[in-house]
């Protein structure tokens, strides 16, 4: 065990010890703040990859209700990809109502409007009776568009104020190896949940809730009398907010199930095959039985990686006291029925593991609604739920009354 | 049922009702099915998964054919039931987000070999 028990604020020494003010979770103004001076600037996980808008007239829309848009993502007649505000130009009507297919162009329900699939105005019904329509400005208003390493990106300011790049700062590097292009969605699932986004995240930045929360459905990997908590071994916090937490798990007798499952492919407590060498990836290497690593791209989507699989997820604010949290599980396509049926295995572990993570979030946010509490204590394995903390209240600042 | 499932798995066709096509399907006949039942299953289709695995993997994934794709369904349906009688000892998560919470979409293959 590690004699250092609390290693990471000596490696983060300016993130400090002390509680943490509950007002960025609890505060409707705070969350107004956050709306403009993080959700508007930043770079917007699609959840999304370029390959799954393979042919010309292929579309994804998404609806992002904190900064009240909505935004198509379509691969134009040209082979390029482009991202659109979903609203017709003729009145504001909302132009597609699906959340993917393929066309041509798309035409609005209201007046019958047309833009093609670079988003121009191709076609204006009864034109002759407009006065002095210029059509060649009336294509769909532009949101930029950008990819890394095939997750599409995009930025609703007016100019970004960061490239996508920088913005995934030491990821560029330290993801580098990890094979994505080699895998596709193997599922993916929506949660609503009525509590603050941040609350909602922090049950999922640290293992220290496992032995507790997750009691049950990862019984197996919890009976180490030296390591009840799964304390991290290696947590990396980067200074624009993006985060890294690698999570191990003791070696575990399988069940039944994930024995066959494990015998047909990766599962995911179990990984590739054993051999950490099999996983081209990150820091895994220097963990002792290393599972996956959580990366976490500030402000709220992750990129998390382990051997033999990855998940992409988001924790959507939709209000100061509504999340939603999405899910996108990848692994390699099967080509057998024997990897598909040991892939639903992980699916479901990871699927109903989420939901017990989920659990606590509503009356946690409601006990801190009551201002029974005003600060939250948090340990040197939590640091990044501090971390995080400390990023919204820097770009916001702290009301009337807090601290 | 009366349709009977394919040889060498006819001694399966008493399941046959379990055999959901989609992952959302499955999750929700989990939730809803009485514990008797999902153990009954468990049990029962524990030692076929393999079989099944290997009798299926004669084809590619997208090749399966109509008659046998309610095999593969079931030995999804079979991991569903596994997390209720190895980890919960009931049909749905003990202390989680209720299930009307949630939406199951599709990944690639279930979208493929449900075409």
């Amino acid at each position: 065990m590690n004699s250092n028990t609390r290693p990471f604020a000596e490696q983060y020494p300016d993130i400090g010890t002390g509680p943490v003010s509950t007002v960025p979770a609890v505060d409707p103004a705070f969350f107004e703040q956050e709306r403009e001076k993080i959700f508007r600037k930043m770079w917007v996980n699609m959840i999304l990859r370029e390959e799954d808008l393979p042919n010309p007239g292929d579309y994804f829309v998404r609806d992002i209700e904190v900064l009240d848009a909505s935004v198509i993502v379509v691969r134009g007649d040209d082979g390029k990809l482009r991202a659109r505000h979903n609203v017709c130009t003729h009145r504001g009507n909302r132009l597609v109502r699906d959340e993917s297919g393929s066309c041509k162009g798309f035409q609005c329900d209201f007046h019958g409007w047309v833009f093609d699939n670079q988003g121009k105005l191709a076609f204006v019904t009864d034109e002759q009776r407009f006065h002095d329509l210029d059509k060649s400005n009336l294509g769909l208003a532009k949101v930029h568009l950008d990819t890394w390493r095939g997750f599409v990106f995009v930025n609703l300011e007016q100019t970004p104020s960061q490239s996508l790049e920088d913005s995934m700062a030491e990821f560029n590097q330290d993801l580098k190896p990890f094979p994505f292009e080699n895998m596709v969605l193997a599922g993916r699932y929506r949660y609503e949940t009525k509590a603050n986004w941040k609350t909602t995240m922090n049950a999922f930045q640290e293992s220290y809730h496992a032995a507790f929360v997750h009691k049950r459905s990862v019984r197996q990997c919890l009976d180490d009398p030296s390591d009840p908590y799964l304390a991290a071994q290696r947590i990396k916090l980067q200074e624009n907010g993006n985060q890294s937490i690698s999570v191990h798990l003791p070696p575990h007798d399988l069940t039944p199930t994930e024995m066959i499952a494990y015998s047909m492919g990766a599962t995911f407590t179990q990984g590739g095959d054993g051999n950490v060498n099999a996983f081209p990836g990150t820091a895994q290497e220097k963990i002792k039985n290393w599972a996956f690593d959580l990366n976490i791209m500030f402000p709220f989507s992750r990129i998390n990686v382990g051997a033999g699989w990855y998940y992409v997820d988001a924790f959507w604010p939709i209000a100061h006291d509504r999340t939603v949290y999405e899910l996108a599980f990848y692994f390699p396509m099967p080509t057998s029925a024997g990897a598909m049926i040991s892939q639903e295995y992980s699916k479901i572990v990871l699927r109903d593991l989420s939901r017990e993570d989920l659990f606590t979030n509503e009356v946690t946010h409601n006990a801190l609604r009551s201002g029974a509490i005003t600060s939250i204590q948090l340990s040197d394995q939590e640091i990044a739920v501090r971390h995080q903390y400390e990023k919204v209240t820097e770009f916001c600042g702290l009301g009337e009354g807090a601290k | 049922m009366s349709n009977p499932l394919p040889e060498p798995f006819t001694h399966l066709t008493p399941y046959r009702a379990w055999a959901l096509p989609t992952e959302d399907a499955r999750m929700r006949q989990r939730i809803d099915a009485p514990m008797s039942e999902i153990t009954a299953y468990y049990k029962a289709l524990l030692p076929e998964i393999e079989p099944i695995a290997k009798h299926l993997d004669q084809w590619p994934l997208a090749e399966i054919p109509a008659q046998q794709k309610p095999l593969l369904y079931m030995a999804m349906m079979f991991m569903e039931t596994a997390m209720c009688v190895e980890f919960f000892y009931e049909p749905d998560v003990p202390e989680a987000l209720g299930a009307e919470h949630i939406d199951v979409f599709a990944g690639r293959a279930e979208e493929l070999v449900n075409a």
